[in-house]
């Protein structure tokens, strides 16, 4: 598989909630350059070209990173954390998702220095409106800088 | 012719007579002085006698006061002995008083070991309900409509009416278990107490009430509010659901009329909330403040049942009170009371 130009890395374990985000970034546009994985481990392993990601161009880094907070094995928190101590990555921006809005999560994710927050409404359109602003988000990101 | 030895005899019983006459005198006299010596010593004898008998009577009285001390004196022994005993009880007690609080504070300190566990526990148990109750419905909301905007045109409209029935659904149990998890995390949540200008706090909260689509924008009539000490955040949410219920239960009336205002009553600041809307009837009051009791049907006013009880915990927190009056098709009124502020 070529994951070159990979621009949005994904996170994800609910195979529910990766099928409805990816479904709403696409509605809006911007899931043509999306990577899923589906827990933490792989998602170092794509970051940092291991296993299955060996091949991968190291130097070329997704320019967005959205993790689902409670993954199995290694959690959004513990790849938050990676990340943000990583100087070669550490720029890259990190949006966290989680189910609740419940619970000591909030205020770590942003300790650990993630960028944006969002608790995934249970209302489809809600859900939509705030995968829209990752897009916007990410669009906003990808525009070249002067 | 005289015998000289006669003469002499003679001369010498005169002599001797003389001798006795005044001998006789003299112990006459003598017997006289024994006499009135004997007369003084009778008068002495009964003085004596007199005396005599008064110091009996002394001895007999000391011997009366004597035992009376021996008496009083075994009293106190007495006394004593049992103010020891009431000293040593005294300082058994005082032991036992120790021990006791000794054990209390033990007692105490476990108990809020516990507590805090229980307390532990409660928020992950909330933690959990949070992230695993509402992924599924959430995933029932949004496949629900995929299946609504994927595939309308396969289905007549009674097939679209259910798929939207479902995703309703599904969205007001979202807003169940987030009013749920809001109210558990009120009793938890610490009380931080400082002055509040209402004033302003009311103004921020009117600023911030979603405007409703329709025509009819509330009119706000508020009287100068009195200070009072609480938790901003806390005591901000009163207003929230009290104001918004105020404006729901109008929604039906030609004009929203909301009355907000203060008055102090003993140690108290009484705020109200008086709208002009639906009103309830007053005999089912006791429901009024329940978690998850409804006094109108969804299809009338929405709602989750969770706002009052809110309230109520809020205020209950601050030692306060809530009450209400209300009269059908009229409007209700809704007071709570919070400390006043110290003037120190």
């Amino acid at each position: 598989m070529n994951y070159e130009n990979i621009e949005i890395l994904f996170a994800e374990d609910s195979k529910d909630d990766a099928l409805l985000t990816i479904r709403a970034l696409n509605k809006s546009g911007f899931s043509n350059k999306l990577h899923h994985v589906i827990d933490g481990a792989e998602a170092l392993d794509f970051i940092y070209c291991r296993g299955k990601y060996a091949g991968r161009n190291p130097k070329e880094f997704p320019k967005l990173i959205l993790l689902d907070v409670k993954m199995p094995k290694v959690s959004g928190i513990e790849v938050l954390e990676k990340i943000k101590s990583d100087p070669l990555i550490r720029s890259v921006p990190v949006v966290m998702l989680t189910s609740s809005n419940e619970g000591p999560d909030i205020e770590r994710c942003f300790a650990l220095g993630a960028n944006s927050y969002i608790v995934k409404p249970v209302d489809s359109d809600n859900f939509f409106k705030a995968v829209k602003e990752i897009g916007v988000y990410w669009m906003i990101l990808s525009q070249p800088s002067n | 012719m005289p015998d000289p030895t006669l003469t002499f005899k003679n001369g010498e019983k005169e002599k001797r007579a003389a001798e006795l006459i005044i001998a006789n005198k003299e112990m006459a006299f003598q017997n006289e002085e024994k006499e009135k010596r004997a007369a003084e010593l009778i008068v002495a004898n009964k003085e004596l006698a007199f005396q005599n008998e008064e110091k009996e009577k002394r001895a007999q009285e000391l011997a009366i006061a004597n035992k009376e001390l021996a008496f009083q004196n075994k009293e106190k022994e007495k006394r004593a002995q049992e103010l020891i005993a009431a000293n040593n009880e005294l300082k058994k007690a005082q032991d036992d008083i120790r021990k006791l609080n000794d054990e209390l504070e033990q007692k105490v300190i476990d108990r809020t070991a516990q507590l805090e566990s229980v307390n532990k526990d409660l928020e992950s148990f909330s933690y959990s309900v949070s992230h695993d109750l509402r992924a599924p419905i959430r995933a029932i909301n949004g496949y629900t409509s995929i299946l609504k905007e994927d595939y309308e045109g396969i289905l007549d409209e009674a097939g679209i009416d259910v798929l939207q029935a479902i995703i309703d659904n599904s969205r007001k149990m979202g807003n169940l278990i987030d009013d749920l998890l809001a109210f558990s995390k009120l009793g938890r949540k610490q009380v931080t107490v400082s002055e509040i200008d209402m004033n302003d706090l009311v103004q921020s909260v009117i600023e911030e009430l979603p405007k409703d689509a329709s025509d009819c924008v509330p009119v706000f009539s508020i009287a100068p509010l009195i200070p009072a000490s609480g938790d901003r955040s806390l005591i901000k949410q009163v207003w929230i659901n009290l104001m918004s219920n105020a404006i729901k239960y109008s929604r039906y009336k030609k004009e929203i009329i909301v009355e907000i205002g203060a008055f102090t009553k003993d140690q108290f600041v009484v705020y109200y909330v008086k709208d002009y809307g639906a009103g309830f009837d007053m005999q089912y009051y006791d429901k009024l403040f329940g978690v998850f009791q409804r006094l109108h049907s969804q299809e009338e006013f929405e709602g989750t049942g969770i706002g009052l009880a809110i309230v109520q915990k809020v205020v209950h927190r601050h030692q306060g009170m809530v009450w209400a009056e209300s009269e059908l098709e009229e409007g209700t009124t809704f007071y709570f009371s919070l400390p006043q502020q110290n003037n120190t």
